[in-house]
């Protein structure tokens, strides 16, 4: 524990540093950003569905696996959940459990895929990815799926268009609820612990006496919930989803998840660091957005976003290659002291 | 023998925790086969590591025909002249013998692959050691002897001067022994020195010119071998005694009951018809050659591995035994002769590997309790005297030996009843290797059973109460450890169909 909190800490340290640096410097060019309280409501309900989304994944990529599927099993989840409320057929509350059950399922569906038919996580997920988008577009048979604005539904989970009350960002209330009980389940339950192990080394687990097909299954179903949860916030905030979209939001998650400190060898995990990656793409997301405007620069803030944040998750990971040699010199030089200073005594 | 080729002074070399070579001296003239002997984890390999420039040495010197140097990786000491050929092959089974033999230095014809001319060197390079073998077919197809053959003209294809041989006996048959032996005798006459490590004292005296003995890290000596007897070499290595003698009689008594019975196991194809008891408080050696099938047996019997038919009885009660985690929740623990593949989590702390099994006890109210895990896992690495500066150290910053001890607490914060310990003392130095043997004679006499894969007959002799023999996946022998003779055990370890 001691040699290795700190650290942990450190990096999220560096990256929430990193976010508020960015922030801002990028309210310098254009106060507007913070200024404008519609625009930090604009950018928690931004970055709500891929912080979940990364809380999610975090699992999977802790066992060692990868999980294509988020950004298209999320849409497929509105999509299909909005479908059933437009129709008429379910009520506003209902799509709720609609959403976290299509979630859900889809997540076990890749964790059977995994675990029992042993398919390589990155070929059963891309699977899943095609087939979620393809088929949920092909149900709801129309171009775009409108959920209601200005319910208690948005300002359960978005609340941007409502009075005053919109002032306060609900969605980071959720997001730290459920970062709480990610903490919980990732450190201090022994699913958690297990899936570390696995990530390490399964076949070890295994012959610990772990069930470890049952733990990957977990975590791919808890993606996939988390998926759902995403899918909630997200048909929240932006009540008309098309059905085109959610591709590429999986590798956005996927990036905030290992700028904040998750190893994608498995077997290392920061469930904050998902959150604070999340919200440090979010920043320049929505930031650059605002300074390319103000400076008159005729670029699409999409493409800049995408080139800065490539930068940051290799430059992020590398730094941490970086430090995890130098920490392993310096404990191999203790542990060195530690034998000379025993030697006399043999 | 010639002039010398090689000279390597006090050469000193620490690890993670371990001073691993303590001022070893080496020397090999051309034309010479010099053994390199010592217990495991005495430090031959490292030393080899060093040589051939794996491991960078922390002190000493290495002059190789009369030029001091330093190595920084294989492929300057390839440059130099050394060879090695490993304990396990490195080699790509899916390419053919000619591409593995030539891979990185293909003949080329114009931008084209000259794979005709490839295969006409191959064969060249066959005839001239000796050896029939086609370099068409794929590598995967021979065996293992046949491809350590494949290495060598490898290594003299590359013009090696010097020839490292680690273990290379170690999973041949008698006939390919005999080859392999041809080829060294001829590549002495052409003057290439070999070093050459093995734990066959018999074949140490047929091959080798000299021999060098290490022991935990230092240098013991070097000797002529025509001037000693095995039992000499024997003392260098093991210096004080720790194997003690072999046990004379068994110590269970004769109404301990059965706590595992295994009938009719058959597994795969290395597993035929195996069926045995194991009383309580016993240890059951299991003697025989590689590849005879013991590792497979254990396996089968744990659930690690699908077995075809076979019921497994504990306490005469039979069991459905399908995964680890069933063999667990009966009490059975088993502990890999592979330990990174199978049994360490080198990334995890102390901790953490030695409560991984047991992990149920310390939950409290849906919370670990990490503090008590700290706390046992401690007390218990302290019982097996485990070297670690924390119990959050990470696992691969310690020894074997101290990671094989980290497996043992593993299993018993578990509280196991039946322990299976698959080659417990590879790769673990002297001084642990003793402290191994008195944790399974505690285990044994606080009732535990002990099942003891070994392929070191004085293990087996020194600690089983009783001895199974395999030989190709049957059990060939079953014998009271005072009939044991390491003759017997070896009569039936070669009792081939």
């Amino acid at each position: 524990m001691k040699n290795k909190k700190p650290f942990k800490i450190q990096q999220n340290i560096i990256m929430l540093l990193a976010s508020v640096v960015l922030l801002g410097a990028f309210s310098l060019v254009n106060p507007n950003l913070i200024k404008d309280k519609y625009m930090i409501l604009s950018m928690i309900q931004n970055f709500a569905p891929y912080a979940i989304m990364g809380l999610g994944v975090t699992f999977v990529i802790a066992t060692g696996g990868i999980d294509l599927s988020l950004g298209t099993v999320t849409i497929a989840s509105a999509v299909l959940a909005g479908k059933l409320y437009t129709e008429g057929t379910i009520p506003l509350w209902a799509t709720i459990p609609v959403m976290l059950v299509i979630g859900t399922l889809c997540g076990l569906l890749n964790g059977l895929m995994v675990a029992k038919l042993k398919i390589p996580a990155f070929i059963a997920t891309l699977g899943t990815m095609m087939v979620s988008r393809g088929l949920s577009a092909l149900i709801a048979g129309v171009p775009n799926i409108f959920f209601p604005t200005g319910t208690w539904y948005n300002k359960t989970f978005s609340s941007l268009s409502v009075g005053d009350v919109s002032a306060i960002p609900v969605g980071m209330f959720w997001v730290l609820g459920l970062m709480l009980i990610c903490m919980y389940l990732m450190y201090k339950n022994k699913i958690g612990r297990y899936i570390l192990a696995i990530g390490s080394n399964e076949e070890a687990t295994r012959l610990s006496g772990i069930n470890t097909d049952n733990y990957k299954i977990f975590a791919y179903t808890f993606a996939g919930l988390f998926c759902g949860i995403a899918a909630i916030f997200y048909s929240a905030a932006f009540p008309t989803i098309s059905c085109a979209t959610g591709n590429g939001m999986e590798l956005d998650a996927i990036a905030g998840v290992y700028i904040g400190g998750t190893s994608s060898a498995g077997g290392v995990a920061s469930v904050s660091g998902s959150v604070i990656g999340a919200a440090l793409l979010v920043v320049i997301r929505s930031g650059l957005n605002m300074v390319l405007a103000k400076l008159g620069i005729n670029l699409n803030s999409a493409y800049v976003t995408y080139v800065l944040t490539g930068i940051i998750v290799v430059v992020a990971i590398l730094l941490d290659i970086i430090k995890t040699n130098n920490q392993n010199k310096v404990k191999i030089e203790k542990v060195e002291e530690a034998a000379k200073a025993e030697a006399p005594k043999a | 023998m010639g002039e010398t080729i090689l000279q390597m002074q006090g050469i000193q070399k620490y690890f993670s925790g371990v001073h691993a070579l303590k001022g070893v001296d080496f020397e090999l003239k051309a034309g010479e086969v010099h053994a390199l002997m010592g217990e495991n984890g005495a430090g031959k390999s490292t030393l080899i590591k060093v040589l051939c420039g794996i491991h960078k040495r922390d002190g000493g010197s290495v002059t190789l025909f009369g030029q001091d140097v330093n190595f920084h990786n294989i492929a300057e000491s390839q440059a130099a002249g050394i060879s090695v050929i490993h304990q396990e092959l490195n080699m790509m089974n899916h390419l053919t013998v000619a591409q593995n033999m030539f891979i990185g230095r293909e003949p080329k014809k114009g931008i084209m692959i000259d794979d005709s001319r490839m295969i006409r060197e191959a064969k060249a390079l066959f005839d001239r050691i000796g050896v029939k073998i086609d370099p068409t077919v794929k590598l995967g197809e021979l065996t293992v002897g046949k491809q350590q053959m494949v290495e060598i003209a490898k290594a003299v294809s590359r013009d090696c001067k010097l020839l490292v041989l680690d273990e290379p006996t170690a999973a041949l048959t008698q006939p390919e022994v005999e080859e392999l032996f041809k080829i060294m005798n001829d590549l002495r006459d052409k003057g290439i020195g070999m070093i050459y490590i093995s734990h066959r004292m018999d074949e140490i005296n047929r091959i080798s010119d000299r021999v060098t003995v290490m022991r935990d890290g230092e240098y013991v000596g070097t000797v002529n071998t025509a001037d000693v007897t095995k039992d000499d070499i024997v003392k260098m290595m093991v210096g004080r005694v720790i194997m003690g003698d072999k046990k004379a009689a068994s110590t269970v008594p004769a109404d301990a009951p059965v706590v595992l019975e295994v009938k009719n196991l058959n597994a795969g194809k290395a597993v035929k018809n195996v069926s045995f008891q194991l009383h309580r408080g016993e240890i059951l050696g299991f003697a025989g050659l590689m590849g005879a099938g013991r590792t497979e047996v254990a396996r089968a019997l744990y659930g690690a591995d699908p077995r075809q038919t076979g019921e497994i009885y504990i306490n005469g009660k039979p069991v459905n035994i399908k995964t680890p985690e069933q063999a667990v929740k009966n009490g059975i623990c088993y502990l890999s002769e592979d330990r990174k593949r199978y049994g360490l989590m080198l990334g995890k702390s102390v901790s953490e590997n030695s409560a991984i099994a047991s992990l149920d006890k310390f939950i409290k109210n849906g919370w670990i309790d990490d503090k008590e895990i700290a706390k046992v896992a401690a007390e218990t690495n302290g019982l097996l005297r485990t070297k670690t500066p924390s119990m959050e150290q990470l696992l691969k910053n310690l020894s074997g030996g101290n990671q094989q001890k980290v497996i043992i607490a593993r299993w018993l914060m578990k509280d196991c009843d039946i322990f299976i310990f698959d080659e417990p003392t590879r790769g673990i130095d002297v001084g642990a290797k003793s402290e191994m043997y008195t944790l399974m004679e505690d285990l044994a006499a606080k009732g535990k059973s002990v099942i003891m894969i070994s392929s070191e007959l004085a293990e087996i002799q020194r600690l089983s109460d009783r001895v199974i023999v395999m030989c190709e996946g049957r059990i060939t022998g079953e014998l009271d450890i005072a009939d044991a003779t390491q003759e017997e055990i070896m009569k039936y370890a070669t009792m081939r169909d």
